[in-house]
């Protein structure tokens, strides 16, 4: 249940900054009866009944008897679930700079190290393997540019 | 010309064999990977599909749904790790029969199980499809505003165990939707000034991000115990005397399979296990059940490869998704500006005969596409997980860029993604999210579009009589949700206390 409850705050935080943004946006001549705020309001207040009504209801409920997890499928802890997105969030500016195919190795080593492989001569043969096949298939088979880097 | 001849012509005359046969390949190499679901699937194809033609790009997706529920046992049955959610009721007999040296034979009776499956099931969404679409030529703004409004409802109440959670998840996706140009008055909504956003954001990202790179984030670092790598296996088909034996059980997976492929929210996985409950029902031989059963292959495989096409009736009626495969197949009609209901009918026959002529091409095609790139499949299965996990990435991370060119969608998929893994763990579910992304502009601008046609006056709702029907049943359908919540924990507290 303290799962609920912390579900429910974060579903009141996205209610709260999304209003917030709400009252940036501009009247136009144009408005309906409704007009462009209508919508975004409603779904506002939506949001933030529904996470009262979670909140409370984690709140009243008597804490669940832990259940055995033997039938759900293993799933990683968060920080370690952020690092292959950071990962991700990292090609950008590495590709920006080095170009897909250099960038594409990087990530291909980079999540095969963060998997724990141990760093081997075939690892990285398969990561320029790797990026070798999706560059051919993008750029030559398919004809769609990849980002080009600053230096390649 | 008739319909009939129409689909003969477009099999030598455009490129739906192979669309469909690329589809079909690509869906069991997805299928067959574990951890990679049928959406997933569908949803790492969906980038490619943008630069092609509609028709191709549709037969693409819906084969590619079809590959992916064969594909999926293939792992079911040789490693004891289901490819995908709906082939999970497979390995109860499928990995028992091949603990008996029998893998080659559940591969078979799989195989012929999805032809079946597969064909029944095209057969009732040509039969079903058009006429039911036909009444949504007597749709108004008000009538589409309902439609939204009860496919929203149904999607959020049972898609989750929490009718809360669906909501607020069918929200998110609606609050996503509001984001760039207000269809009405041209204003801009939450683009913070940035010109990427002005034309909202696409769902395909939406559900490349929450189906894929979710799947990639919860799955990091979790080791997989691989039950035994193979080295080679050829499909061994049933014969003749195998076909009678297994017939009965594939009935009841057709059976099974049209219902629930026209129930939204139910999908393959529910599909394959309730046959798999049935077929051991009106089997003669239950005790065999769960020890290497021939049935117990065929009645999962034949169910959930019958929900791949019925599955698309409510999706190509009414344009609403019951569940994620299909609402993944949707993005990708509405990527080609394809709206569905009885206008794709008329103003686009070519694509959806397409998609009849390439779901029959895909169905026929699967015995011999499935048995030749076998050893594909078996060499993807063995391959170490982080190798896959890093192609996977790299495969996301080129699609998604390829359809504008833009680093900016890469950041918006893995924002979806990061969404995701936070909607999962706090149990909300991506369906109801996905549908709000696609369904908010329709709700929304249907709605103020009947308030315009009746000068603000509300009362124009209670004026049609369809839309009363939709919102009266979204309504029962809600109290109906919440009050089957409240009774399931009411028992429980009470067990709690006794």
């Amino acid at each position: 249940m303290r799962k609920d409850l912390v579900a429910s705050m974060g579903l009141l935080v996205i209610a709260a900054v999304y209003y917030a943004a709400t009252l940036t946006i501009q009247q136009s001549t144009l408005e309906d009866e409704i007009g462009p705020t209508g919508l975004p309001i409603v779904l506002a207040a939506l949001l933030a009944i529904i996470a009262v009504v979670i909140g409370a209801r984690a709140f009243m409920t008597a804490p669940a008897v832990p259940v055995s997890d033997s039938d759900k499928d293993p799933e990683a802890p968060w920080p370690r679930a952020v690092g292959i997105l950071l990962i991700g969030w990292l090609y950008l500016p590495v590709a920006s700079i080095v170009g897909y195919p250099l960038a594409l190795v990087t990530m291909l080593v980079a999540v095969a190290l963060y998997e724990g492989m141990k760093p081997s001569v075939r690892m990285f043969v398969v990561a320029i393997g790797g990026a070798a096949f999706f560059w051919l298939l993008f750029e030559v088979v398919l004809g769609v540019r990849q980002p080009e880097g600053i230096l390649f | 010309m008739n319909q009939f001849q129409q689909a003969l012509l477009m099999l030598v005359t455009t490129p739906v064999v192979p669309a469909a046969i690329g589809g079909l390949i690509w869906g069991i190499l997805g299928g067959a990977t574990p951890g990679i679901s049928a959406s997933i699937t569908m949803a790492l194809l969906l980038p490619f599909t943008y630069t092609l033609e509609p028709m191709p790009a549709i037969v693409m997706l819906a084969t590619c749904y079809i590959g992916a529920e064969y594909g999926g046992s293939i792992p079911a049955i040789l490693i004891r790790t289901p490819g995908t959610n709906a082939s999970a009721a497979v390995i109860l007999d499928g990995y028992e029969m091949n603990r008996q040296g029998r893998a080659g034979e559940a591969l078979g009776i799989s195989l012929w199980s999805g032809v079946v499956g597969g064909l029944f099931g095209l057969t009732m969404l040509i039969m079903l499809t058009e006429p039911l679409s036909r009444l949504a030529l007597l749709f108004k703004p008000t009538t589409y505003f309902g439609l939204g409004i009860l496919g929203l409802s149904v999607i959020a109440s049972l898609s989750s165990k929490s009718l809360l959670k669906g909501l607020a998840a069918a929200t998110l996706g609606m609050m996503v939707a509001t984001i760039g140009t207000d269809p009405v008055s041209g204003v801009s909504r939450f683009t913070f000034g940035s010109p990427d956003l002005l034309e909202g954001i696409a769902p395909l990202f939406i559900m490349v991000g929450l189906y894929a790179v979710t799947e990639l984030m919860t799955r990091t670092g979790v080791v997989t115990t691989i039950a035994k790598p193979f080295a080679s296996i050829r499909v061994r088909l049933p014969r003749f005397s195998m076909m009678k034996k297994i017939a009965r059980s594939q009935a009841v997976g057709c059976a099974i399979g049209t219902v629930e492929g026209l129930m939204p929210g139910a999908g393959g996985t529910v599909a394959s296990f309730i046959a798999y409950n049935e077929a051991k029902r009106w089997s003669k031989h239950p005790e065999k059940f769960g020890h290497g059963s021939e049935e117990g292959v065929a009645a999962p495989e034949t169910a959930n490869n019958t929900v791949a096409s019925t599955a698309l009736i409510p999706l190509l009626s009414f344009g609403i998704p019951g569940s994620n495969s299909a609402a993944v197949l949707l993005g990708g009609l509405l990527i080609h500006g394809l709206l569905p209901g009885p206008r794709l009918f008329e103003q686009n026959t070519d694509v959806v005969t397409g998609l009849y002529v390439g779901s029959f091409v895909a169905d026929i095609s699967q015995v011999l596409v499935g048995s030749l790139i076998l050893p594909v499949c078996v060499w993807l299965v063995n391959r170490p997980k982080p190798y896959r996990t890093g192609f996977i990435f790299a495969l996301i991370l080129s699609g998604v860029y390829t359809v504008h060119m833009s680093m900016f969608d890469i950041g918006i998929v893995l924002t979806a993604g990061t969404l995701g893994y936070f909607m999962k763990y706090f149990g909300l579910p991506f369906l109801p999210a996905v549908l709000g992304v696609v369904l908010g502009g329709l709700v929304e601008s249907n709605y103020r579009r009947s308030l315009v046609l009746s000068g603000g006056d509300p009362r124009i709702f209670l004026e049609d009589p369809i839309a009363i029907l939709f919102l009266g049943l979204a309504v029962l359908i809600l109290v109906g949700s919440l009050f089957n919540e409240w009774r399931v924990a009411a028992k429980a507290r009470k067990a709690g206390v006794a």
